[in-house]
C-alpha cells in the first residue's frame, strides 16, 4: 500500500479517538483521580476487541487481504519500558494527552495542545540525542584509538 | 441517528470497540502494527543525522503519512459536531493555572518532553504499548501500561494537591 494512502487511516484514527471522547482533558482528569470509569472502559474494550481480530487474523494464516504477510512482532521485553512507562505517565499527567491525542486536540480546535506537540517532538529529539552520544564510540574510546594506531 | 454519531460523546463500548477495529482494519488492509509515538521518531529523522534516528523502525514513511492524518481526524470530529471553534481554553487545566496562558504552555511543553522522551525509552505509547500490544500479550506492553498509569495517577494527583484545583 502506497504510504500517503496510511493519511486516510490516520484521519479514521483521529476522528474515532475525538468521538470516544479520549482528547478532552477532563475526561483524562477523571481517569487519574480515579472517579471516572469511561477511559478504562475505553481502553479494556479497545485490547478485546484488538485482541479477537488478530486472533482471527492469525488463525487464517496472518495475512492482508491482498496475501501480504502481517507484521505483528510483539514489542521485545527491555527494562526501559518500567522507567520509559513512569515518566511518560508523568508527562501524560501533565498534559492529559498521549502523542497520538496531542495532535487530534490540534485538528479539534485546541491550539494549546501545539506545546505538547512541539514539546513530545523535541522529548523525541532529546532522548535520541542522548543515546546516539551514548552508544557512538567516539575517538577518545580505547578501542577505537588502538584500530587507529598502526 | 446523525446526533448520535456525530454529536453527542460515544459511550466506552462503541468508543473502546471503534479503536480496536481500525487496529484490526491497519493489519488486514495493509499489515501494519499501529502505533504512533514511532512517527514522531520518523519526523525527527527527516531533519537529523543523529545516528539513533537512522534506526530502521524510523525508516517507515507509513507513519508519518498515519500522523498527518490524525489532526485531520480532529478538523472532521469538531466541524461534524459542529464544535470547531479554536481557543486556547483546555478545561480543568484552565483553573490550575489561572488563566495563563504561560503556565499552561510551560506545563504542556514541559509535560511533552517527558512524553516523548519516555515513549522512546518505553519503546511505544498508550496506543502501540496499551492497545496494540497489551492485545498481542507482550510483557514488555503489559509492564509500560502499569507505568504509564502509576506515573500518571501520582504525578497527575500531586500535581493538584500542590497547586490546588
Amino acid at each position: 500500500m502506497s504510504p500517503p494512502l496510511f493519511m486516510l487511516f490516520g484521519i479514521l484514527f483521529g476522528f474515532i479517538l475525538s468521538r470516544a471522547g479520549v482528547t478532552d482533558y477532563d475526561v483524562i482528569a477523571g481517569m487519574f483521580r480515579l472517579t471516572d470509569v469511561h477511559l478504562f472502559g475505553v481502553i479494556g474494550s479497545a485490547i478485546g476487541t484488538a485482541a479477537l481480530g488478530f486472533w482471527a487474523l492469525r488463525r487464517a494464516g496472518n495475512r492482508t487481504i491482498s496475501g501480504e504477510p502481517i507484521d505483528l512482532r510483539r514489542k521485545p521485553w527491555q527494562r526501559g519500558a518500567i522507567w520509559g512507562g513512569l515518566v511518560l505517565g508523568a508527562g501524560w499527567a501533565l498534559t492529559g494527552a498521549c502523542p497520538g491525542t496531542s495532535l487530534v486536540q490540534v485538528g479539534e480546535g485546541k491550539l494549546v495542545a501545539l506545546f505538547t506537540v512541539a514539546g513530545i517532538l523535541a522529548g523525541t529529539y532529546v532522548y535520541g540525542w542522548f543515546r546516539s552520544r551514548l552508544n557512538t564510540p567516539t575517538v577518545s574510546s580505547p578501542q577505537v584509538q588502538e584500530v587507529l594506531r598502526p | 441517528m446523525y446526533d448520535a454519531i456525530f454529536v453527542s460523546p460515544w459511550p466506552w463500548w462503541v468508543g473502546g470497540p471503534a479503536i480496536g477495529l481500525v487496529v484490526i482494519l491497519l493489519a488486514w488492509l495493509a499489515g501494519k502494527p499501529l502505533g504512533v509515538s514511532t512517527g514522531y521518531g520518523s519526523a525527527c529523522a527527516l531533519g537529523s543525522r543523529l545516528s539513533f534516528f537512522r534506526g530502521k523502525e524510523f525508516e517507515q514513511p507509513w507513519r508519518l503519512w498515519f500522523i498527518v492524518g490524525l489532526p485531520v481526524g480532529g478538523v472532521a470530529a469538531a466541524l461534524l459536531a459542529g464544535t470547531l471553534a479554536p481557543t486556547t481554553a483546555y478545561g480543568q487545566l484552565d483553573l490550575l493555572t489561572n488563566g495563563s496562558l504561560v503556565a499552561k504552555a510551560g506545563l504542556l511543553f514541559g509535560g511533552g518532553l517527558l512524553v516523548g522522551g519516555g515513549a522512546r525509552w518505553a519503546g511505544g505509547c498508550p496506543s502501540g504499548h496499551s492497545i496494540v500490544g497489551i492485545a498481542q500479550g507482550a510483557v514488555s506492553s503489559i509492564v509500560a501500561t502499569v507505568g504509564f498509569m502509576v506515573g500518571g495517577v501520582v504525578v497527575f494527583n500531586l500535581l493538584y494537591a500542590i497547586f490546588g484545583g
